[in-house]
């Protein structure tokens, strides 16, 4: 019970949409009692009927409130079932798309660590398992249950007008299946349910985690370990499921048996109460009768319950999400034009404790300057763009563009940079789609004129659809080059001030990279660039080169400067000519 | 209704009959129930004392436990077959996923592919469970019921079995559109969970393009377009279960106001009366429960035929034509392709006339520009796509093969792609994904060879350190330089496909990375896709590719005597400086 109350504690997920939708849930309950309500009625009234019918009576207007009764109740049932379900389906898929919503939301806030914070099937598994078990928390267990305890209750009063004992003995055999069923289900059931949820869930993980990387375990040829890692959860959750099938069949036995008793049970009762005169032994079909209709709504309750241990753990999980919306109040705007962009004397490291990645680096970047930033692979150019975009925050030191601090500009971002990332993705929809991206007011011309920037237009204008070709999941589709160029492309549609590439021609043959970077330095040629490169192809387009080394910069100057001081940077030119005596 | 497919299912045809068998014997429950129940409830009418009516409600008690053993029996006698036949069907698909390899994949998006996988299987188990006794129930117990009832007075029968045709038939009419409905709901079901994943995949491009927040609508949109297509789904199935209700439970209004008449006009007496209002409701039972979860069914219906038409995709075969053992490459072996074409879409060719010689312990250079064909060379070198069939000959030592996917060929290679994965599992047990056997010290060495150790000596946790998704972020060269830590760590492959394998690295790292790698190409066939011209010059063959076809090839000296593509590449290398 302690347990119960602490998942909804902070809930953010479940409670504030019952209180949000009052009226609905009410009408749905609603619903659902009368649905019930009209089936036992029907049973009632039409045992009624035919007892009273048989005593003969002289005329057919007495029994013809009880035909007309019978009418009603018949076609009541249905359709407020119709209703029910309708009203009961709405209601929970419209909270369904609020949650994804908020899935999406809670994710997206990491966005740029989402890589580091979550696994996609981590997050699948709560889409697809967690946001489906929570719909069915509503239609599968609370509505149930809520609607057979309304019944209970009003079935205990009307038997309890009778006589008080035959209600109290109901009150306890009812209980019996809608109380203390359930509860022992929970109990003996609970566990295997959310534990096999639970194995369910890492199966998610680890099988997507396979799937994404399915090409690997392809080459490695370890067939055998493929099969038995995605295999050994299937024999566990099939254990599992077993018992609790058992279980289940088992328990609605029970339940079944109860209902048995109960009959009798009313049987005897009526042989004391009923038969003391035959007008009233007419009442004893009739309420015998409307047992059955009763099984439906009852039985259901024990299996809506026990489910409830695995409801908690989708419950508990989604609520472990960050939902607290960014504090937004201290974000600016840039009023004027962007001027230039200073980092400070920064420092940085991704963990306390481990190494730092900068230290006391700085670096001043005029409007319209090109910069480009060279150094070995792991130093930290990436890490720098990330943080001159404010997607990691400085350990201490500075980043400015026009003396705003980049954290406080973050709802600007987009309008001030435009960015190439190390693994740009593409989205599985066509190309015109994925370009356009870059600037959705963008028109179709203007997209197709940044494609054939990118010397794709004659590879595009070749394919069967054209620029509508679906690029495929991750754009697998295109060649590598082909991807980064269509990234490439999404950029030059982009109207923003500084433009951030990190390896933007990388996978590309020194032809096509020599075309490429000298018309992005052509179209962007008003803009501010920070170039991250891995060589020195089209090294003279820039205005300043900046190496960056052991977290700061080892050398720094015009490319002119440097190919006449500094013996380094010759070096690198002549292995980048392919002279490698190193 | 009845899934044929069902039936083709092992043990199937057997467990039916004796369900149906079963359905009989519990039919005949019910109507014991009914008839002795009513003999007690008649009794009491007639004002009799209750020891009188003691043995019926014992027969009553004996029949209604007696059927709730024959549910749960059935059961126990179907569960077994369910599990088999879905836990069996959840193996054949790992089995299937991992023949039909990341083209699959990337066709049908990761998102469905897990999700058929896990959910899909799940419905599918749910729906064998359910349907099966469903029908049979439905199909057998209605009759034994309705057999009685005429038995007692014929025109009831008559109006009930008058009425059970026009539900079904409505059924069926509702059945279809349900069914239409529902295909596009599925369809609907795997849009969103690929649009998702393609959406997390990529969040953080969104974030840079400034999107990432429009997308939560967009995210939204998605969701309440399944949710339209599913409350569609839901009215039209939940509008065959209200026609079914409707008709049911107004039969059995009519057939109490009937049996009322003739209680008044004296043609029956109460019992008989009695046991048919109660046997009516018994004898729509079936068909009722059939209906209240046919939006369950028609999902699991439909998870079925789409797992059976994943199973049923082809599958490259002749696998074994070179043995199952791994090939020993020697000196002497050879690989030669003749006039191989390849497509990947069976119309324009990807690949057109492959000639090329591979001669024992060779290193062959790839190069050309982007989008010529060196990747889709390489995969088709690893077997990982198939030839155009009829078009070129393809032979490993002499022995013809009709693609490289051959067991023994794959077991030979190591390749390492050009943007290779990192699993959510330690740098460790990364590095050595394909040699899951090897020891803690020669992965160290395979990642001194590939330059790791000074960054692997800043991690805390060392080799032992959690990388992939939703572990520590690596920079792209480190990545890069994992995958090629995996091909170091073993000496016994003796091909290597190379694709880019130092495009993210900078010049420096690649030119010590070169002095580790170099003495690893001895003894071996060397296949190397790369941008970077220098490597050229340790290449003792050189392809050069444009256009899906291979326009030069030769020795880089011959190559660099006449003045052609290769040539062309190299002045431009210069010239871009
Ligand atoms: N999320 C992270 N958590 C912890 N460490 C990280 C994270 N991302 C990167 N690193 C580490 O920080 C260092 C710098 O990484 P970064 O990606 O900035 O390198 P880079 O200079 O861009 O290298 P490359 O040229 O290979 O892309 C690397 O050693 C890397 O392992
Ligand atoms: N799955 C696919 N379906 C259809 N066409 C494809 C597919 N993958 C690649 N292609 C096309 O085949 C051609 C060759 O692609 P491939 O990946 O082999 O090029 P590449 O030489 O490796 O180029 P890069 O240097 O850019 O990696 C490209 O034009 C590409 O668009
Ligand atoms: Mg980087
Ligand atoms: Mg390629």
């Amino acid at each position: 019970m302690k347990a119960f109350f602490e998942t909804f504690k902070h809930d953010t997920w479940v409670m504030p949409y019952l209180r949000k939708y009052k009226k609905l849930l009410a009408l749905t309950l609603f619903l659902g009692l009368m649905t019930f309500f009209c089936g036992s009625a029907l049973m009632f009234n039409s045992g009624y009927l035919i007892s009273k019918a048989a005593r003969h009576p002289y005329n057919i207007l007495m029994i013809y409130v009880p035909i007309v009764l019978t009418r009603a109740f018949g076609i009541g049932r249905p359709a407020f079932r119709y209703a029910e379900r309708i009203t009961s389906h709405n209601w929970v898929l419209r909270i369904v798309s609020d949650f994804r919503k908020k899935l999406y939301q809670a994710v997206a806030k990491h966005a740029v660590a989402i890589r580091q914070n979550f696994q996609t099937g981590d997050v699948l598994s709560i889409l697809a398992d967690d946001i489906d078990h929570i719909e069915n928390l509503y239609l599968r267990t609370v509505f149930p249950t809520v609607i057979a305890w309304l019944m209970y209750l009003m079935i205990v009063i009307a038997l309890g007008y009778f006589s008080w004992w035959f209600g109290l003995l109901m009150l306890l055999m009812l209980g019996l299946i809608i109380i203390a069923m359930p509860l022992w289900s929970v109990l003996i059931n609970g566990a295997r349910e959310s534990q096999s949820r639970k194995i369910q869930q890492t199966f998610y993980t680890q099988l997507t985690d396979a799937v994404m990387g399915l090409g690997d375990w392809l080459i490695s040829g370890r067939k055998t370990d493929f099969y038995d890692r995605q295999t050994a959860p299937i024999d566990e959750i099939a254990r599992l499921r077993r018992a609790d099938h058992r279980f289940q069949w088992w328990r609605d036995f029970t339940i079944q048996l109860l209902f048995g008793i109960i009959c009798l049970a009313l049987l005897i009762w009526s042989s004391f109460y009923w038969t003391t005169n035959q007008a009233s032994a007419n009442w004893i079909a009739a309420f015998v009768l409307s047992v059955f209709p009763l099984v439906d709504a009852f039985q259901s309750v024990s299996q809506g319950v026990s489910e409830w241990p695995s409801y908690q753990r989708s419950i508990r999980r989604v609520n472990a999400l960050d939902t607290t919306p960014v504090d937004e109040t201290d974000q600016t705007v840039l009023t004027e034009q962007f001027s230039g962009l200073r980092v400070a004397d920064l420092d940085f490291q991704y963990e306390a404790g481990t190494r730092p990645i900068f230290k006391k680096l700085n670096l001043s970047l005029a409007a319209g300057e090109k910069l480009a930033l060279l150094g070995p692979s792991g130093t930290g150019k990436s890490t720098l763009l990330k943080l001159i975009l404010g997607d990691l925050t400085p350990t201490s030191g500075s980043i400015q563009l026009n003396d705003v601090p980049i954290s406080r500009l973050q709802n600007e971002r987009a309008k001030l940079f435009g960015v190439l990332d190390q693994q740009p993705y593409l989205f599985n929809t066509s190309i015109m789609n994925n370009v356009r991206m870059g600037n959705p007011d963008a028109t179709d011309a203007q997209v197709k004129a940044a494609l054939k920037a990118v010397e794709l237009a004659p590879l595009i204008e070749g394919l069967p659809d054209q620029y509508e070709t679906v690029v495929e999941e991750g754009g697998a589709r295109f060649s590598g080059g082909e991807r980064q160029r269509i990234a490439l492309a999404r950029i030059l549609l982009q109207d923003a001030p500084i433009i951030i590439l990190d390896e933007p021609t990388v996978s590309l043959d020194p032809i096509t990279e020599s075309h490429l970077l000298a018309t992005v330095f052509r179209v962007l040629q008003d803009k501010t660039i920070l170039w991250v490169t891995h060589h020195l192809a089209g090294i003279n387009y820039v205005d300043q080169v900046r190496f960056l080394e052991a977290g700061a910069f080892d050398m720094a100057g015009t490319p002119q400067e440097l190919y006449a001081t500094a013996p380094r940077f010759k070096r690198l030119y002549d292995l980048d000519q392919g002279h490698d005596e190193v | 209704m009845f899934d044929p497919a069902l039936f083709k299912l092992p043990g199937m045809r057997r467990l039916t009959v004796i369900l149906a068998l079963l359905a009989v014997v519990e039919g005949i429950c019910i109507i014991i129930q009914a008839q002795f129940l009513s003999v007690a409830i008649v009794g009491l009418w007639h004002l009799k004392s209750l020891a009188t009516i003691l043995q019926p409600m014992l027969i009553f008690a004996i029949a209604w436990t007696g059927r709730q053993l024959l549910v749960v029996f059935k059961n126990w006698l179907m569960y077994p077959i369910v599990e088999k036949t879905s836990g069996k069907m959840r193996r054949q698909v790992m089995q299937k996923l991992y023949q039909l390899g990341p083209s699959y994949v990337a066709k049908t998006g990761t998102g469905n592919v897990v999700t058929t996988a896990l959910e899909g299987i799940d419905k599918v188990q749910t729906y064998l469970m359910l349907v099966v006794i469903k029908v049979i129930d439905m199909m057998v117990i209605p009759w034994v019921i309705l057999v009685y009832i005429a038995w007692l007075r014929w025109r009831e029968a008559l109006f009930l079995l008058a009425i059970f045709p026009l539900i079904i038939l409505f059924m069926i009419i509702l059945g279809y559109a349900a069914q239409a409905k529902a295909d596009k709901q599925y369809v609907g079901y795997q849009r969103l969970s690929n649009h998702f994943v393609d959406t997390l995949r990529g969040l953080p491009t969104l974030k840079q393009l400034g999107l990432s927040k429009q997308y939560a609508h967009n995210v939204y949109q998605v969701s309440e377009g399944y949710r339209k297509q599913t409350m569609a789904v839901i009215k039209v199935a939940m509008l065959s279960t209200f026609a079914l209700d409707f008709f049911t439970t107004l039969s059995i209004a009519v057939v109490a106001v009937f049996l009322g008449f003739g209680l008044i006009n004296g043609t029956i007496t109460l019992l008989p009366a009695l046991v048919i209002l109660v046997l009516s409701p018994d004898y729509f039972l079936p068909l009722r429960t059939f209906a209240s979860d046919y939006h369950a069914t028609l999902n699991g219906k439909n998870a079925f035929a789409d797992v059976q038409k994943m199973l049923a995709l082809p599958v490259p075969t002749d696998r074994d034509q070179l043995g199952e053992q791994p090939l020993a490459w020697q000196a002497d072996s050879t690989l030669s392709l003749k006039q191989v074409d390849f497509s990947y879409d069976d119309q324009q060719p990807a690949l057109k006339q492959l000639d090329l010689v591979a001669k024992g312990y060779q290193r062959i250079g790839i190069i050309g520009a982007s989008g010529s064909g060196k990747s889709t060379l390489i995969n088709l070198l690893g077997g990982f796509l198939s030839p155009m069939p009829g078009h070129g000959t393809i032979e490993v030592n002499g022995q013809p093969v009709s693609h490289l996917g051959q067991t023994a060929w794959q077991q030979s290679f190591f390749y390492i792609p050009q943007n290779p994965y990192l699993f959510h599992a330690s740098l460790a047990e990364n590095i050595a994904f394909y040699q899951p056997q090897a020891g803690l010290s020669a992965i160290g060495q395979a990642a001194e060879k590939a330059g790791l150790t000074a960054w692997i000596k800043t991690l805390p946790d060392g080799l032992n350190t959690q990388i992939g998704e939703g572990a520590r972020g690596v920079s792209g060269g480190q990545a890069q330089r994992i995958a090629l830590a995996r091909a170091f760590l073993d000496d016994s492959r003796k091909i290597l496909l190379f694709d880019e394998p130092t495009a993210h690295l900078d010049i420096e790292t690649e030119a010590e990375l070169k002095q580790t790698i170099l003495p690893v190409f001895e003894h071996h066939l060397v296949f190397f896709a790369t941008h970077r011209l220098h490597w050229i010059n340790q290449m003792d063959y050189v392809l050069v590719m444009d256009h899906g076809a291979i326009v030069e090839q030769g020795t880089p000296a011959e190559l660099a005597a006449h003045n052609g593509a290769y040539g062309h590449l190299r002045d431009e290398m210069v010239g871009a400086i």
